[in-house]
């Protein structure tokens, strides 16, 4: 894509308060205002993914005792992300790492758009938090069979992974433990809507992520 | 109402795949399944509300063991519970109590309509299960601040309140109150993102209902236990 292409996907954009409730704004201001009166070491932004970490045990279990905080909002796309981040989020903060986990919501995006997306919020993280490190987590696979939506995240993971291998600020982790079983599917006793984590499915996620954080926070000299 | 107009929240309809994925009729097929493996006492059915409370530590401790099956689909409307309701999500099985907890997705239509769609599904609930009771929960506030929906949801709370009890199986449970602070808030604390209940915000709406989840099921007689062994 060049530079003069406009991609939707890397364009920070406000989500559109359809519903009337105010909540995304809502949410976004608390994040804003909780940057302020805390000092965290470790960042996760993102989607529902993200956001849901939050609210089961393994987070204040493994996540918890590094000092992090949790700037998920369901439903965000990169484009969304990118705003919250260019709009306050990051202004009062100087966490170590940056845990990044979006795009499985950028529907109507092509592969090459969604990779720019994330790649756009890596160049923000890395203007407004120099010395922090950057994880973006690999998009997990999706629905309960095989499907484009499946091929399509894989095709972004492979892009991301790619670009990021030659940025020292920056790096790739699949934190896919092998959701999709032999048979092709999904099951929900990992993914209880085919999207979204279980408790047992966080587990399988967060272990490893939480061994590699702590790799990078012991090698604070990585940048 | 009027009785000749079509409510288009008491239409059934399946969600459109617009994402591709097909998940939310994976998830309907699963539910049917479940049905021919399981003989729940206790059933609920509804949007994310429901989903979202099978993956806290609430059910495993107060709901599972009174045999309860989960039928919550994150982002569902009355049409979509409808419609899956029509389509084999009652077949094989025979709950003591039903569990419903809908509406607060269904942005397209007007308190009025909402409510409509509840009780038609009730009405659905009764006539398909003749002998369980129905337990209509109450639409939570929303938004951190006071908004339109949430006037809307407290709107269809007080129609479902006047109009249950048309259907003397189904009765109603206000568990809405204990959200919006006094100066008109409501805290992530309650509801994470504002919508959807944290592990404390389902404990506070989950003594209530299991209270009278629990008082149900003492009172279904005798014989009607003993059929189902
Ligand atoms: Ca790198």
């Amino acid at each position: 894509m060049s530079g003069e292409d406009l991609n939707p996907a890397a364009t920070p954009t406000e989500c559109v308060d359809v519903h009337g409730d105010g909540r995304w704004m809502s949410l976004h201001n608390h994040f804003v205002s909780e940057s302020k009166d805390r000092e965290p070491d470790v960042l996760f932004v993102g989607d529902s993914l993200i956001q849901l970490m939050h609210q089961f045990g393994i987070w204040r279990q493994l996540f918890s005792p590094l000092h992090c905080l949790n700037f998920g909002v369901g439903g965000d796309a990169t484009q969304h992300v990118l705003w919250r981040l260019s709009n306050g989020e990051l202004d009062n903060i100087s966490p170590k790492v940056v845990v990044l986990w979006v795009g499985t919501n950028n529907h109507g995006h092509t592969p090459e758009q969604i990779y720019g997306g994330i790649m756009a919020i890596v160049q923000v993280i890395k203007n407004k938090l120099p010395d922090a490190h950057t994880l973006v987590l690999g998009l997990l696979p999706r629905g309960k069979s095989p499907n484009p939506l499946r091929e399509r995240n894989a095709q972004v993971n492979k892009l991301v992974k790619e670009a990021l291998s030659s940025l020292p600020h920056a790096s790739f982790y699949n934190v896919d433990p092998g959701f999709v079983l032999s048979d092709g599917s999904i099951s929900h006793q990992d993914m209880y809507d085919y999207l979204h984590l279980t408790q047992k499915g966080y587990q399988a996620v967060c272990e490893p992520l939480h061994v590699r954080i702590k790799e990078i926070l012991d090698k604070p000299t990585e940048n | 109402m009027s009785g000749d107009e079509v409510n288009p929240a008491a239409v059934a309809q399946p969600v459109e795949d617009v994402q591709g994925d097909g998940r939310w009729l994976s998830q309907h097929t699963r539910f049917v399944q479940e049905c021919k493996d399981g003989e729940p006492d206790v059933l609920f059915i509804g949007d994310s509300m429901v989903q979202l409370m099978q993956q806290h530590e609430v059910w495993r401790e107060v709901f599972s063991p009174l045999h309860a099956l989960n039928f919550g689909i994150g982002g569902d409307t009355t049409c979509n519970v409808l419609w899956r309701l029509q389509n084999g999500e009652l077949e094989n099985i025979r709950p003591k109590v039903v569990v419903l907890w809908v509406g607060t997705n269904n942005h397209e239509h007007t308190a009025e309509q909402i409510a409509g769609g509840i009780l038609t599904i009730a009405q659905m609930l009764t006539t398909g299960l003749p002998k369980a009771k129905i337990v209509v929960l109450s639409l939570l506030p929303r938004g951190e601040r006071p908004n339109l929906l949430r006037e809307k949801n407290a709107t269809v709370n007080g129609l479902v309140r006047s109009w249950l009890p048309r259907l003397r199986q189904a009765q109603f449970l206000d568990v809405s109150r204990e959200f919006v602070h006094s100066d008109g808030t409501i805290s992530p604390q309650d509801m994470f993102d504002y919508l959807h209940l944290t592990a404390a915000g389902y404990r506070t709406i989950s003594k209530p209902l299991s209270e009278l989840l629990l008082q149900i099921l003492e009172e279904t007689p005798e014989e009607r236990r003993a059929s189902l062994v």
